[in-house]
């Protein structure tokens, strides 16, 4: 870079009034050449086109040197607290930077830790135990898998929060998976399965379906008499456990930290993103379904009037 | 009730379906037969690099096959930076009172893009270090320039000595030269933290009402009643009816039936004048309660 082009250069800035701020297709701030206000007269003579080459070079060297400085974050890419909330990740998203940004690998205290919990235990640092979010990855994505395997194949999943800051969570995670998705946000109510006679009444038990498919726990611990009733009625289920909970009292154990709020936001959103993802796929499934049915329907009644005429005309 | 185990449910499931208990598969029977659960890892703590284990237990060549020597427990994390942090806060303990900034973000930030062997000089990561670049560039100089770590320490220090002490000059004599032009500063944390000390202290101070109106408003006014109790005779309810028949309405509180404006109410203070209207108000609430005695306070006639 010349800095006889760059003292040109910003010399003419300094004369000029505007700067053209450009917004680009999808909304972000370019930075362009021709910025400046052009004169409008045509280029006539040889001295007109080399003036012009050597403003456009100067003005080239300025927003290269000057491109390397300055922000390039708008509202648009800059994260915002709410954003875990709102905006959640796929699971293909989903990293280990995002996990160690929301808190996930910090277990409780060292002396509270459950001797089963020690394959997802990282290490002990500041009285903590640090969970291996090695491990944690591989099984959140699996756990993804299989709620979009459950909803592609129209089964209903129930997220259970039962904590104020998980509240909203559980209830966008079930709206997010439209008619499969259900959520507790307050309190399972002991007895929801194992009592559904006396809880729901026996009309509804016969005609409709009380048992959920699957069942994610965002806070397992206090929840332990849900998770022994689902384990009864034979309803899989997933949860994140903590390093004082056992990881066998679910079917799929995500090792993290269960007193997080953005943990728990993160992996409601990972999971409901991956069930609205089966949901499409399941309402696709019964589109096409409906479809061939209706054209084999055609068929049989093209065949059915075909025979009608044959028999008319003999 | 046999034990329910949350790992074993879809083996229980297909038992059900082989022996028809349930007639048809759940919706999740599939998905979990795709995507079996995974058993419970070996119980041992995590494989660990040499990085983040402190140095004794990472160099002792421990004989595995002497149960005593087995770590059952997770290993603590602790890196070469912890030991220079702590001599680093022995030595400047105000650099704790920087203020950390805590905001959130969705990713954890990316290092400095000089890093290694590349970084040379503390100045290289900018004008304004913090305590947390010292330490890595000692840490940096350590590991990949090859000095020992007292040495490491020292030469990291001294940069950053070097550089907050231009940091300091410049800025006090940035602020010299603006007090000169005569640019306005603000009050100091502690002029305003004076200023918010003085307020408390004049809400102690005892101001007199002016405002009268404002008084007497507030004022909780109760009826002062003197009562000259006499035993009178039983007219055995003659006087009542004959008042009744008369039509005279009872009054009980015949003192309140018109408003008396008292020297208290009023602005002037003088004593003498006060005595005086406080006899006058006596007589005449004395006249109207002699009027008509329905509570028997006086023998009527």
């Amino acid at each position: 870079m010349s800095s006889s082009l760059l003292r040109q250069s910003l010399a003419s800035a300094a004369h000029r009034s505007k700067t053209g701020h450009r917004v680009g297709r999808l909304g972000q701030q370019l930075r362009c050449l021709n910025t400046a206000e052009t004169s409008g007269e045509p280029l006539q003579t040889q001295e007109d086109w080399a003036a012009f080459q050597t403003q456009r070079a100067a003005q080239k060297t300025l927003v290269d040197h000057m491109s390397q400085y300055g922000s390039t974050q708008t509202r648009e890419n800059a994260w915002q607290p709410h954003h875990s909330l709102h905006r959640p990740l796929h699971p293909q998203e989903a990293s280990l930077s995002a996990l160690l940004a929301s808190g996930a690998h910090m277990g409780h205290s060292q002396k509270l830790m459950n001797p089963n919990f020690m394959p997802y235990a990282y290490g002990v640092r500041a009285g903590i135990t640090i969970i291996d979010l090695d491990h944690t990855l591989p099984l959140l994505r699996r756990a993804a898998k299989v709620v979009r395997s459950v909803a592609a194949r129209g089964g209903s999943v129930v997220f259970v929060g039962t904590r104020p800051d998980l509240r909203t969570a559980v209830r966008k995670a079930a709206q997010r998976m439209g008619s499969q998705g259900y959520h507790v946000g307050e309190r399972w109510l002991p007895g929801t399965l194992t009592n559904k006679l006396q809880m729901f009444g026996s009309d509804v038990v016969r005609t409709e379906q009380v048992i959920p498919d699957l069942v994610v726990f965002l806070n397992p611990i206090p929840n332990l008499h849900a998770i022994r009733e689902c384990a009864i009625d034979n309803v899989p289920t997933i949860g994140v456990i903590d390093s004082n909970a056992d990881p066998r009292i679910v079917m799929y154990p995500i090792p993290a930290n269960d007193e997080s709020t953005r943990t728990g936001q993160l992996i409601a959103g990972v999971l409901s993103l991956a069930g609205r993802e089966g949901v499409a796929i399941r309402e696709q499934e019964l589109v096409l379904a409906r479809e061939q049915e209706e054209k084999r329907q055609k068929a049989r009644n093209a065949r059915e009037t075909q025979r009608a005429a044959e028999q008319s005309d003999p | 009730m046999p034990r329910r185990f949350a790992g074993q449910v879809h083996k229980q499931a297909s038992r059900f379906l082989r022996s028809n208990l349930l007639k048809e598969e759940p919706a999740w029977y599939q998905a979990v037969l795709e995507n079996p659960p995974l058993p419970l890892p070996p119980r041992a703590p995590a494989n660990r690099s040499r990085y983040d284990v402190p140095r004794h237990i990472a160099s002792s060549s421990a004989d595995p096959t002497i149960s005593s020597s087995i770590s059952r427990r997770p290993l603590p994390v602790s890196y070469l930076e912890d030991t220079l942090r702590r001599q680093f806060f022995k030595d400047h303990p105000f650099e704790a009172f920087r203020p950390v900034s805590l905001v959130e973000a969705g990713r954890i930030q990316d290092e400095h893009p000089i890093r290694g062997k590349q970084w040379k000089r503390l100045r290289q990561r900018g004008i304004n270090p913090s305590a947390e670049d010292t330490i890595r560039y000692a840490a940096t100089l350590h590991e990949h320039h090859k000095y020992p770590l007292t040495q490491a320490y020292s030469a990291a220090v001294a940069q950053f000595r070097s550089l907050r002490a231009e940091r300091d000059i410049a800025t006090n004599t940035a602020r010299l030269e603006a007090e000169v032009i005569g640019i306005p500063f603000g009050p100091t944390l502690v002029e305003q933290t004076f200023a918010l000390e003085e307020k408390q202290l004049d809400t102690w101070e005892k101001k007199d009402e002016l405002d009268a109106s404002a008084l007497a408003a507030r004022k909780r006014w109760k009826a002062i009643i003197e009562k000259e109790y006499d035993t009178g005779t039983w007219s055995r309810g003659k006087q009542y009816v004959r008042l009744w028949k008369e039509g005279v309405r009872p009054d009980y509180m015949p003192v309140l039936k018109e408003p008396v404006i008292t020297s208290a109410g009023l602005e002037t203070n003088d004593a003498q004048k006060a005595a005086d209207d406080l006899a006058r108000e006596k007589m005449h609430r004395q006249q109207v309660a002699s009027s008509v005695d329905f509570m028997n306070i006086k023998q009527n006639a």
